[in-house]
């Protein structure tokens, strides 16, 4: 970044954009999130085609991909160069980073070995793309390892602080103050595939040693599909060929003159070859003469990437039984399949999830579900009234529904251990699960039983139920279970996911005669 | 009369005027001041001043807590989380009686953000000049010997702890387990660590918290009481409407008192009994000082 450029201040304005939305996805003390905070993700051609490629139907939410998708049409690959601020980040260190040359393993037809596959997997309702999609990288690695990272460094300095200075450390606490409100988040929470998500992260600033860009040019999949449109489009760069007397483009370029001829498909519009042009000869303009190109891609590409889409989408379609029993979806996902169609991945959910339910899949849903995202009880529980991880998903894979309908999606069901649970177990009061339970007419009640502790002295005790017309799975209950480790009740999946009835059905009200089938006194 | 002689006196008629010694202390009994009305913030005025005022409580140049309960993400009229207009007022009280800081903080059971939006207590204190709505701060928890009969120590807050004066601003409400919630479990929304684990024996645990950690003030708030599905409700027609509040110094007094307002006696809620065996406070109507306003 030396020279200050129009398609430099756009990216750096875009990185800043991408960074305060990434910060905005966050609950502020208002029920609704400016609804910009996920523009990068329904903005992104990638992201609109394979889902829309997958739900087999029009998405309105993800018109501003394929409109951005029709403006490469004419303008090329405009979106990496101005836009892409993963793009951006890798021009920022790239200049520090010596080059060794390409990987030739990279320089063929890799990027569309893996752009291929995810979109023909997509049409076999598999929505894998956004595993690569750049702005899904990015945001994964800022969400699940960077912003968490740099909150637990910057919250333990100040715990640390308070141990040193004790109550003195109010002076400083306007300062800090600020910078938790707007920059911190709001607990750290450890994910799963933090490590992962990062180092994918760190290896794609790591090519940067063979090449200028090289994620981009050689594998980025929305680079790639951007690439094939703008093949099709008006828009040629003249002289198509560096210049026999000159060849300054060849080192000015960042992707498309390591050959004699301007490669279209990676050219990203960076304008350096126009502007540093010793002659001022080159141009960009619509309709010029259609430069001498090859085939996009051989037929055995073609095929062999449409193959392996099938592989991708049904090769891993195997499922563990038991990880299956505890996969909560979050609040709104009725149906597995078509949910997998339309999660891009993105990771937007989780790093918006109040209460830090939300975390990546590894294999819990199978190697076709991994980023997606599941609820795990024990570590965070959906907050009843509220309804951002629907606001924030561009795909809508989680539904934006208001609160009352939200309250009534069913994401699982609780049961309990009653070899674990303590007035069963240890025949002693507890109730915790009771007390916390949102729903209010309680979809976990107790009944008052008569009997004998085991010390020996006869008593009441209150032993807990779960009533499954009123449970919506929220999982407050086993996240509050006082008891180590594992909780002694549990939200399970259920397949049937209708949503509970508006009014709380004619349910008896606590502390009356109804009694749990399964409940045995004493 | 010689003073040995005197002493002598007052033992031997206790013999024989059985409870007159008691019974003359007892007349002055804990005063528990009862308003009702319309007007919130009066109600809580004039409930302070037939206990001699805020000034009797807190002095000019001391840090003030008031502990509501924000325990819940709900609005103020499902009568889960104490009424903002009652907090601010005592606020404002202890404002005017010359607090240097009034701090006002829960441990919440939901999110802590959206307790502290939905109660309105934050909305409602905001732009007050020394005056702090916070979360709580994991670091300030420390360790406290209660030496009590079921809990030998336990994590208060240390701002909690360290207030030169505790106002303790329950509301009143049912709750599964101990039947209600008044005083003296609000004071749970000071214990760290894991809360839930006292439950199984929950009157005992309250009294040791409680023996250790006297609020100096207890308000109940019974503006409107959840009566069914506590402590978090969420449905109106569980709750009622008294437009009271209770204020006493003896915090059992004022349980016991707030009790009645759901047709139970206090020798009902066990927590109020363990409290009264031990000395907390008075738990018998009849032997304290109601004062209506």
């Amino acid at each position: 970044m030396k020279k200050v450029t129009t398609p430099r201040i756009s990216q750096l304005l875009f990185l800043a954009l991408f960074l305060v939305l990434f910060l905005a996805t966050e609950y502020r003390g208002s029920d609704r999130i400016v609804a910009a905070v996920n523009g990068f993700f329904r903005a992104n051609p990638l992201t609109a085609a394979s889902t829309m490629l997958a739900a087999r139907s029009y998405l309105p939410l993800l018109l501003p991909g394929l409109i951005v998708l029709v403006a490469a049409l004419f303008l090329g690959r405009f979106f990496c160069g101005w836009i892409c601020p993963l793009g951006t980040i890798l021009d920022l260190v790239t200049g520090r980073i010596r080059k060794v040359g390409a990987i030739r393993a990279l320089t063929g037809r890799a990027k569309y070995w893996l752009l291929l596959p995810l979109l023909s997997s997509s049409l076999l309702g598999v929505n894998l793309a956004g595993l690569l999609d750049p702005i899904a990288l990015l945001l994964r690695a800022l969400t699940f390892f960077f912003h968490p990272l740099f909150g637990d460094t910057v919250r333990g300095g100040w715990r640390s602080l308070y141990g040193l200075m004790g109550e003195r450390r109010d002076l400083l606490d306007p300062g800090y103050r600020l910078l938790r409100d707007y920059l911190l988040p709001f607990r750290e929470t450890l994910y799963p595939l933090a490590f992962f998500s990062a180092l994918l992260f760190v290896l794609i600033l790591f090519l940067e040693r063979y090449e200028r860009r090289a994620w981009c040019r050689r594998l980025c999949p929305l680079g790639t599909l951007l690439g094939l449109v703008s093949r099709l489009g008006p828009l040629r760069r003249t002289p198509a060929k560096l210049c026999a007397d000159c060849r300054a483009c060849r080192e000015r370029c960042p992707t498309s003159f390591d050959q004699e001829l301007l490669q279209t498909e990676e050219c990203i519009l960076c304008m350096e070859c126009a502007l540093h042009c010793p002659s001022r000869r080159v141009r960009f303009r619509f309709a010029g003469p259609r430069p001498q190109v090859g085939p996009v891609m051989e037929r055995r590409v073609f095929l062999g990437g449409v193959v392996g889409g099938v592989v991708l989408a049904r090769g891993f379609r195997f499922r563990d039984p038991a990880a299956q029993a505890k996969l909560l979806r979050p609040p709104g996902v009725r149906d597995e399949d078509e949910f997998l169609k339309k999660c891009v991945r993105c990771g937007e959910c989780m790093k918006v999830c109040l209460r830090s339910a939300l975390y990546p899949a590894f294999f819990q849903a199978g190697a076709e579900g991994l980023y997606t995202p599941l609820l795990l009880p024990r570590l965070g529980y959906c907050e009843y009234n509220c309804t951002l991880c629907g606001q924030v998903c561009p795909t809508g894979a989680i539904p934006d529904l208001p609160r009352e309908e939200k309250q009534r999606q069913v994401i699982g069901k609780a049961a309990f251990d009653k070899n674990h649970c303590l007035p069963f177990a240890k025949r002693i009061d507890c109730i915790v699960c009771e007390e916390h339970c949102p729903i209010p007419g309680k979809a976990i009640r107790s009944e008052r039983v008569e009997l004998t502790g085991f010390d020996g002295v006869k008593r009441t005790v209150q032993q807990p139920y779960v009533v499954d017309e009123l449970c919506n799975g929220c999982g407050i209950c086993e996240n509050v279970c006082p008891l180590e480790g594992k909780a002694a009740i549990e939200v399970f999946r259920v397949k049937d996911r209708t949503p509970l009835t508006p009014s709380s059905p004619a349910a008896p009200p606590p502390g009356d005669s109804y009694t749990d089938p399964y409940a045995g006194n004493s | 009369m010689e003073r040995r002689q005197f002493i002598k006196v007052l033992g031997l008629s206790s013999l024989f005027l059985h409870g007159w010694l008691r019974d003359l202390f007892a007349a002055q009994g804990p005063v528990v001041a009862v308003a009702q009305g319309t007007d919130h913030a009066g109600i809580t005025r004039k409930a302070l001043s037939a206990l001699g005022g805020m000034q009797r409580f807190v002095k000019p140049g001391q840090t003030v807590v008031v502990k509501p309960n924000i325990g819940w993400d709900r609005t103020p009229e499902y009568a889960a989380t104490t009424n903002p207009v009652v907090v601010r007022t005592l606020v404002e009280e202890c404002l005017k009686a010359g607090a240097k800081k009034v701090k006002v903080f829960d441990r919440t059971c939901n999110d802590p953000r959206r307790c502290y939006a939905s109660s309105g207590i934050e909305a409602a204190l905001k732009g007050m000049k020394n005056v702090e709505v916070k979360h709580l701060e994991e670091e300030r928890f420390k360790n406290v010997a209660l030496n009590g009969k079921v809990l030998k120590e336990w994590e208060l807050y240390g701002e909690a702890v360290s207030a030169d004066v505790y106002i303790n601003v329950p509301v009143a409400k049912h709750h599964g387990l101990s039947r209600l919630t008044l005083g003296m479990k609000n004071v749970m929304g000071i214990m760290g660590g894991n809360r839930g684990s006292i439950h199984k024996n929950i009157d005992q645990a309250l009294a040791d918290v409680n023996a250790a950690f006297r609020p100096h003030l207890t308000l109940i708030d019974a503006t409107r009481i959840l009566t069914a599905h506590g402590p978090q409700g969420g449905n109106l027609a569980d709750v009622k409407v008294l437009n009271q509040v209770i204020a006493s110094t003896d915090i059992v007094a004022a349980d016991a008192y707030a009790t009645t307002l759901f047709g139970l006696k206090p020798a009902d809620i066990a927590v109020t009994r363990a409290a009264y065996r031990r000395g907390l406070g008075e738990m018998n109507l009849d032997r304290m000082r109601i004062v209506r306003v």
